[in-house]
């Protein structure tokens, strides 16, 4: 260790200027805007008229009782509630089929992670051609079971849950992927050592899957639901926060107040209490799935 | 009982297998179908997917429409896309290799730094930072697009759990030999990372070739826009658009299906590194 003291310096300087570039990033464009945030946040800010006002905690209490603000949150809420358990399920289901390795299961792997590839606005715009109630493809598929028309797009009950299709479509492989990781980390002689003591298939899901997987579910479920609270780019493509802004969720009305209203104060209020949401469900989360089995 | 269980897998399989790619063939098919067509056979026969007449008309419209060239759009998210994640692979590298391969006094303190911000909302920064670009006089420059995005920490932090496999001694051994650090760095720690770095990249490169938002805030001069933004305003012209939309669609996926092919390996690699490590 005690190479010499130039040579330590020397490694010293080195690592500063390694470190730099980045260091001077994150400062200027995530740093420096998250305490920015804060201060606008308590301004009445916009870039038409930029003399700011301060007004404390007005846009805080005016978006508490603001019930679009409100409403967008429980949209949000809605849409993460039926695609975490959904898209969870589904990719752990999909992981379970296909986790060992052959050539078959290589390639629905693949498939199953094509919609991933997919960009997210491609997805979007495709859907909302699929979603056309004369003409779209999902329409033409339930014409051949005998049910639809269906117009998902205009109706404000279903609006929702045609952006959820979407959403469970274009990101369950992304998580099936991470739970094919997750089971190919179990070891084999535990499930070995459970057939000698004569246990079912589904003695061994519940006795061993599902708790050595413990780690790898945590992680998908906080991931989803954050995704799933921040939902964005569908909506303001497929449906543009309607019908009735029924598919309005909090990053869409943060994006309306804060680049089409151009109030920015209020806007970036908002982005604050949707944080401060998700930071505490987030943290709830850890708590509750925490583990400790080991293997 | 086990062939019944073992039947209604494949079924399973089968079924989520269509469900998958049914979207994505409709999209490429109908981007080769006449206009007519696409509205012309919608129940479900053979030509709800094949087209009757196959045309290239679509994407001909498509390239060479001045209004809105699906080319230019393509350059500008080349350009971004390419320089961001050259410019990513430096920054975050050499930060990664600081923080996994050199000592230096506060290295502990700012790393916590550095993974704080992984908690910090990009919903939250969006307006201060457009701010500041504004106040850079970056709007409708590709500099907004490029520079902001040029560290991520994620990144940072994935590269450290790569380069924790690359061992001390190797580096020493360059030490002794009278390299200097950035020579250790380019010459040996850079090649052995090689797959580490195509994963990265590829992350890096997809998440720009998909972004949408920031692009739709920062630029305002449509010949400057992105891909995903210029698409998107195809949808908002009439609704018979529909050959034009699915073929701006597959232009845009197709190559990246493509990539996806060929480097299958490193973006799952990519994706599990993130789960397990995440």
């Amino acid at each position: 260790m005690k190479m010499n003291s130039a040579f330590g310096k020397q490694e010293e300087r080195a690592a500063w200027l390694f470190v730099l570039p980045a260091a001077i990033s994150l400062a200027l464009f995530t740093f420096y805007p998250m305490l920015n945030a804060l201060t606008i946040s308590f301004k009445e800010y916009s870039l038409i008229n930029p003399e700011a006002v301060f007004v404390g905690l007005a846009n805080y209490s005016g978006l508490l009782s603001d019930p679009k603000f409100i409403n967008s949150l429980l949209h949000s809420f809605h849409f993460a509630l039926v695609v975490i358990p959904v898209q969870t399920a589904l990719a752990l289901g999909l992981a379970l089929l296909i986790y060992r390795s052959s050539w078959v299961t290589g390639l629905f792997r693949t498939i199953y992670f094509m919609p991933v590839v997919i960009a997210i606005g491609v997805a979007s715009t495709l859907f909302k051609l699929i979603y056309n109630q004369d003409y779209g493809l999902l329409n033409s598929l339930l014409g051949f079971f005998g049910a639809g028309p269906v117009s998902f797009l205009s109706d404000p009950n279903l609006a929702l849950y045609g952006i959820m299709l979407l959403g469970v479509w274009k990101s369950a492989g992304f998580f099936m992927i991470i739970f094919v990781a997750g089971l190919n980390g179990i070891p084999n002689d535990l499930y070995e050592a459970a057939e000698v003591d004569g246990a079912t298939r589904a003695q061994k899901f519940v006795k061993i899957t599902l708790p050595l997987l413990r780690r790898t579910l945590t992680f998908v479920i906080i991931i989803t639901t954050m995704d799933a609270l921040k939902i964005f780019v569908p909506v303001a493509l497929v449906t543009g926060g309607g019908p009735a802004d029924s598919t309005t969720t909090a990053v869409y009305y943060i994006y309306k107040i804060a680049f089409q209203q151009m109030e920015m104060g209020y806007g970036t209020a908002a982005a604050f209490i949707l944080f401060v949401i998700v930071m505490c469900i987030s943290i709830v989360q850890l708590r509750l799935l925490r583990t400790d089995v080991e293997y | 009982m086990e062939r019944i269980g073992h039947l209604l897998k494949w079924i399973v399989m089968i079924a989520v297998a269509l469900i998958s790619l049914l979207p994505i063939f409709w999209m490429v098919m109908g981007a080769f179908r006449p206009r007519q067509e696409l509205f012309q056979y919608v129940s479900l026969e053979w030509h709800l997917f094949i087209p009757v007449e196959w045309t290239l008309q679509n994407f001909i419209d498509l390239f060479s429409d001045s209004s809105k060239p699906l080319g230019r759009f393509i350059n500008n998210t080349l350009l971004v896309a390419v320089s961001v994640t050259l410019l990513s692979l430096l920054f975050n590298s050499m930060a990664a290799f600081a923080f996994s391969k050199l000592r230096f006094r506060g290295r502990g303190v700012v790393f916590a730094v550095f993974l704080s911000a992984l908690v910090i909302p990009g919903e939250v920064t969006m307006v201060p930072t457009y701010l500041l670009v504004h106040a850079f006089g970056w709007i409708d420059s590709f500099r907004a697009l490029i520079v902001p995005a040029a560290v991520s920490v994620f990144s940072i932090f994935l590269l450290v759990q790569f380069f924790a496999d690359v061992p001390r001694e190797l580096l020493e051994a360059g030490k002794i030999d009278g390299a200097s650090w950035p020579g250790i760095y380019a010459k040996i720690v850079l090649p052995s990372m090689v797959p580490a770095l195509i994963t990265m990249g590829l992350i890096t490169f997809l998440g720009q070739w998909d972004a949408y938002l920031w692009p739709l805030i920062v630029i305002n001069d449509e010949s400057k826009q992105m891909l995903q933004v210029a698409i998107a305003t195809f949808t908002n012209l009439q609704a018979t658009e529909w050959g034009k939309i699915l073929a701006a669609d597959t232009v845009a996926s197709v190559p990246i299906l493509i990539l996806f092919l060929f480097l299958q390996k490193y973006y799952v690699q990519s994706i599990v590194n993130s789960g397990i490590k995440g």
